[in-house]
């Protein structure tokens, strides 16, 4: 079963962390991919831009039409994502729970239901 | 060209399938260090698919391979730099006696290395997603991309989950011996529900094309098979083998072209495959009598009682509850349970499923599973209470884990409500 696990952040929060606990936080953070890729559970770690930088787009009488946006309501907004392949919702959940950032916030679990086949 | 004529890439496929299992046990019998040799087993089958189709298939196919994976393993070692390997280079390098492999028509396989093999793959200390992934490839033969694409991961993650687990078994010190009395009866068990998994997660996913793709409901049975062989005698492995195959013979019908679900009540039975009812009942009626019933032969004679029916209404739902009974006495799980409920529904009115479904709902965890709330949806709605019925088809496709049956319990809770 697959699990994307999402943390949440501003620019406020990021920037609330002293400069010096950064290269720890990495490194805490990259030791975590890398114990997680090997166990083949892992199957990608993406950290996400800014908010500012998130676009819309739509089409409009057949032509793409493109936005700034989303001008999020909420005070936080997606910072990165994780997917997994796991054996059960429980190792899910330890892998979450393993992560360096769930002492700080909660680590967003949801279940993937489906995907596009992979072409190989 | 004097050589046989061009094969087709499927019969080739199926050959080195077969002779997977018997080139790495020859491998290691003979050097050891099983995660070298699995390395070298599978470039010996990736070589031979893509010449032999060209090329035909050589007289001795498996002494072809085991030539072929041999000398792979001694350019590795060679190729290795560390001191480890040089000291393990000493133990390899030695030069085998005579030809490789025994001629074409010996015995093909020492029964015993096989089942060590299968053991070792299915191995306690690894997770169950490694016990598949690495049975898939060391004794099924499936390459990491293959094994990747059956399960929706990309081929680096796969290869990761492969190389952990051959670690791990290379750790544990691989050898042929094998367990014996509890320990064999305890090994067998995690066999057969590896297995299991890999027939189940075929049968939930979509079709692909089977060249890249592989049918993994039909890559268990084809194991499930081979392991029968090797084990005539064991009970509980050809009642998993029957399980498969009457569980199996009923995909025709399973789904619609869109994807849809179809329960079994709605199941247009003329699309069964007859075939497969009869190997599977053939089996189970023969393996039932001899006296030491588990839980996959009672799961395969409750499969076949279905299948035998022509309609849901000559279901004899009275023997289903029976065999469901002495199931839940074998190995009670919350699960079969809940299939019982189901059959005292049939049996005894809704009211009664119902009641058994409630003291299901003491565990939290089974209360709010969407199966539990799906069967209780059903009931409900048997019992003419469609208000609570559709409440609930609403609430356990909210929670479905798989997106056709999300689909199919939301269609239902509309159904209702409209």
């Amino acid at each position: 079963m697959k699990y994307l696990l999402l943390i949440y952040g501003n620019q406020e929060k990021w920037a609330s962390i002293p400069a010096a606990e950064w290269p720890e936080a990495i490194a805490r953070q990259d030791a975590f991919n890398r114990k997680y890729q090997a166990t083949g559970e892992l199957i990608g770690a993406y950290g996400l831009a800014d908010e500012v930088q998130a676009r819309l787009v739509r089409r409009e009488d057949g032509q793409p039409v493109v936005t700034d946006g989303p001008y999020l309501e909420t005070k936080e907004y997606i910072a990165s994502f994780y997917l997994l392949d796991c054996e059960s919702e429980e190792r899910a959940l330890q892998i979450a729970a393993d992560m360096p950032f769930a002492d700080v916030d909660p680590v967003e679990i949801w279940p993937i239901l489906h995907e596009a086949k992979p072409d190989l | 060209m004097t050589g046989p004529a061009a094969v087709g890439r499927g019969e080739v496929e199926g050959l080195l399938r077969e002779l997977a299992p018997q080139v790495l046990t020859a491998l290691v019998r003979r050097y050891g260090q099983f995660h070298l040799c699995e390395d070298a087993s599978q470039e010996a089958l990736l070589a031979a698919a893509t010449q032999w189709p060209a090329e035909g298939i050589p007289g001795n196919p498996r002494g072809w391979l085991i030539t072929v994976a041999s000398r792979r393993l001694m350019d590795q070692v060679r190729s290795e730099q560390s001191r480890r390997a040089r000291e393990e280079l000493a133990a390899v390098a030695s030069p085998p006696s005579g030809r490789f492999g025994p001629p074409a028509d010996a015995e093909p396989a020492d029964r015993d290395d096989s089942l060590a093999l299968l053991f070792g793959c299915c191995h306690p200390d690894l997770s169950s997603p490694s016990q598949i992934a690495l049975t898939l490839r060391a004794v099924g033969g499936l390459s990491t991309a293959q094994i990747a694409a059956a399960f929706g991961v990309p081929e680096a993650t796969m290869a990761q989950r492969i190389s952990r687990a051959k670690q791990t078994i290379s750790g544990t010190g691989f050898d042929f011996s094998l367990p014996s009395g509890a320990e064999r009866t305890e090994r067998l068990r995690a066999v057969l529900h590896v297995l299991y998994l890999v027939f189940n997660e075929g049968y939930a996913a979509s079709e692909g094309d089977a060249l890249t793709v592989p049918a993994l409901s039909e890559e268990a049975i084809r194991l499930t098979r081979w392991l029968h062989r090797l084990l005539p005698d064991d009970g509980e492995v050809a009642g998993l083998l029957a399980l498969m195959l009457l569980t199996d013979a009923r995909r025709p019908a399973r789904t619609l072209p869109d994807g849809s679900l179809v329960p079994l009540a709605e199941q247009d039975r003329q699309k069964w495959d007859q075939a497969k009812i009869a190997e599977g009942t053939a089996l189970i009626s023969a393996v039932l009598p001899r006296g030491e019933v588990g839980p996959y032969q009672l799961q395969a004679a409750i499969a076949a009682v279905h299948d035998e029916a022509t309609t849901m209404a000559d279901t004899d739902w009275t023997q289903i509850l029976g065999l469901y009974d002495l199931l839940e006495l074998a190995a009670p799980n919350p699960f079969t349970a809940l299939n019982r409920a189901v059959a005292v529904a049939m049996v005894r009115g809704p009211q009664a499923g119902l009641e058994v479904i409630a003291a299901l709902e003491a565990d939290k965890r089974m209360a709010r599973h969407h199966r539990l709330i799906a069967a209780r949806a059903h009931l409900r709605e048997l019992a003419g209470d469609t208000g609570t019925a559709a409440a609930d088809y609403l609430d356990a496709a909210r929670r479905a884990t798989s997106l056709p049956e999300r689909r199919y319990l939301a269609l239902q809770a509309s159904r209702l409500a409209g």
